[in-house]
């Protein structure tokens, strides 16, 4: 065993969420459940033509199957995605520094998700949703481009009824059918009347994003160590030595995909 | 460990005498005008006060390519990881590269064991040789604290006459020489002291100077990071990572697949990578997250000289030159930038 070798896993279950992201359950051939934290990553072998980091999208569980959400865009993803239930593919992994609950118990919580960063959101959203009573008020606000592009419709659907979630959608260009707002993500902060000094804020979203975001919940006055975030980069090796994912003079893969942005605003390469 | 004096004669007939056994030494030779390491059949080849190689001692424990594992994929998927080292002599290290070798030595073993290099170091032994004339104009080990090595070795000579002064790194070492080792005299120790006061000297007028403290590096990168030199260097940067190739302490790398076409057999290798290449943060959606070559540039020294100097309390640039001499438009030697940065700081 080193630490490139990859744990052989086996694919349980394709589901295709859109045009391009498939939702992918996959159990470790040794029947071990994963142990990660809503947050982390895996690195995912298609052997023959590579690993790639993929963020984990299923809450923390005992069980052994675990969920990633998967974008075909490139060589890794492609290949992920044209495999059958049955298929065997490496895992290496949980990496990195997922979400810590205890940061997040007893407060009211805002999350905010662009796009595909719904899916690394999605394992802390469910996370929180099971224990709930454990929580503050929760707001979740999600944007993609267009009302094709959304996941997980059926867990949209049931974040809206909830009566202990506050919940808002938007897109950048709506349809004929589309009734919610338009426009870009902070559009819908003025929807929701959250108490800045109460709330953890989690953004996930892509990198153009979490400017804008910061910059809003910072006027709406949530002070910096309430955000959080998580970001993406070439993690390679997922283990701290490749050097591709590497942030001023830190390791995104082992000091975050998640980080506070108190730390985070020091470090000028991050945002 | 002690130190001890060796005949030069003996020694060198000693290792030819390995040689003639089938060890594989490898030691700097002269190729072209150039100088690069290679297996040796006798140490009559070997270069002692050439340049330094072409490429840095760190391609024998990290290779240029190494194969991380082979896998079988049928209904069910084997995998094999290789983890191989043989036993290598590398002989005439000079002292820039042993400090750069113990520095990878560091971040391989760090956290995460890199098992693939430190097997292959397991199996290597380093004989280092003291430098006693600059070796190109390039190098500037002197102003980086790199003239003699701090640990890393399994044993280093310095030439004092008729003899080696050895100092022992290793046992390894140790049991290599015990049959001509004899115990240093008042006399070997002198003659040392007073090659390395010589050369001390030497370095010093001739190495190009680096104007900040050494240890004023970090605090100097820091306070300049958003300096123009980033850009104006940049500016003139072909983005051809030569200087990350070439380097002793970089190793960052990439990992590629490769099947075969029976689809049913494949490899795992890593490859050398470089901060300065366009696409080294380049992820599938097409976003590099280093865009601009000031940006790569300034990662790369503020590596050498800031983050991992900071960590490690060591500088990451041991003033081998190699960079330097690399760079087609020489704009990223870390002593200029350093001394530009420092110039315009002050005024």
């Amino acid at each position: 065993m080193t630490i490139y070798k990859p744990e052989i896993a086996r694919i349980n279950r394709i589901e295709k969420l859109t045009k391009t992201e498939s939702l992918l359950e996959i159990e470790l051939l040794s029947g071990k459940s994963l142990g990660h934290q809503p947050g982390q990553f895996v690195e995912v072998s298609v052997f023959g033509v590579g690993e790639a980091p993929i963020s984990i999208s299923s809450a923390p569980s005992d069980l052994a199957p675990f969920q990633l959400c998967v974008r075909v865009i490139g060589n890794v993803t492609s290949a992920l995605c044209s495999k059958k239930p049955g298929d065997k593919i490496g895992i290496r992994g949980p990496f990195g520094k997922g979400f810590d609950l205890k940061h997040f118990k007893g407060k009211d919580i805002l999350f905010v998700a662009g796009g595909l960063g719904l899916a690394p959101l999605r394992s802390l959203i469910w996370s929180v949703l099971k224990s709930r009573k454990d929580y503050g008020k929760v707001y979740i606000l999600y944007g993609a481009k267009r009302p094709q592009e959304l996941l997980f419709k059926e867990e949209l659907k049931n974040w809206r009824e909830r009566e202990d979630v506050e919940y808002h959608v938007t897109v950048d260009v709506g349809d004929e059918k589309w009734q919610d707002n338009v426009g870009v993500i902070t559009t819908l902060l003025p929807y929701i009347q959250f108490n800045p000094a109460k709330t953890q804020a989690v953004i996930v979203g892509p990198p153009i994003m979490y400017r804008f975001v910061i910059r809003e919940l910072k006027n709406l006055g949530t002070p910096d160590k309430k955000i959080w975030v998580s970001l993406e980069r070439k993690m390679k090796c997922g283990v701290g030595k490749c050097g591709h994912c590497q942030i001023n003079d830190i390791y995104v893969c082992q000091d975050g995909p998640v980080f506070n942005y108190e730390k985070l605003k020091n470090l000028p390469e991050a945002i | 460990m002690k130190n001890c004096v060796v005949a030069k004669r003996e020694l060198l007939d000693l290792i030819d005498r390995r040689i003639g056994e089938g060890k594989e030494v490898v030691a700097p030779v002269k190729q072209e005008n150039q100088a690069n390491f290679k297996r040796i059949k006798s140490t009559r080849e070997i270069l002692w006060e050439g340049p330094q190689t072409v490429i840095p001692p760190k391609a024998f424990l990290f290779p240029q390519e190494e194969e991380l594992m082979e896998y079988e994929v049928n209904d069910e998927i084997k995998v094999k990881v290789k983890v191989e080292g043989k036993p290598i002599i590398l002989l005439g290290i000079h002292p820039c590269d042993i400090n750069g070798t113990a520095l990878l030595d560091k971040v391989f073993a760090e956290n995460n064991l890199d098992e693939h290099y430190l097997k292959k170091r397991e199996f290597v032994t380093i004989i280092g040789s003291e430098c006693l004339v600059p070796c190109s104009p390039e190098s500037y080990c002197y102003r980086k604290e790199s003239v003699l090595p701090l640990e890393g070795f399994d044993l280093f000579l310095t030439d004092i006459g008729d003899n080696f002064f050895v100092e022992v790194g290793s046992k390894k070492g140790k049991s290599l020489i015990s049959e001509i080792a004899r115990k240093t005299t008042p006399s070997d120790t002198k003659k040392l002291k007073k090659i390395r006061r010589v050369r001390d000297n030497l370095f010093d007028e001739e190495q190009r100077k680096l104007k900040p403290k050494l240890e004023d590096l970090p605090k100097l990168l820091r306070e300049n990071y958003d300096s123009p030199v980033w850009d104006e260097h940049g500016a003139r940067c072909f983005s051809c990572g030569s200087c990350n190739m070439v380097c002793p302490t970089c190793y960052c790398f990439d990992v590629r697949d490769y099947m075969e076409l029976n689809l049913k057999r494949g490899t795992r290798s890593r490859f050398w990578d470089g901060c300065l290449l366009t696409d080294f943060t380049k992820v599938a959606s097409g976003e590099i997250f280093r865009e601009g070559r000031g940006a790569r540039l300034r990662h790369r020294t503020n590596r050498k000289d800031w983050y991992l100097f900071e960590k490690w309390e060591r500088s990451f640039c041991t003033g081998c030159g190699r960079c330097g001499k690399a760079c087609l438009t020489k704009i990223v030697d870390p002593l200029d930038i350093e001394n530009e940065l420092y110039d315009r700081w002050k005024k």
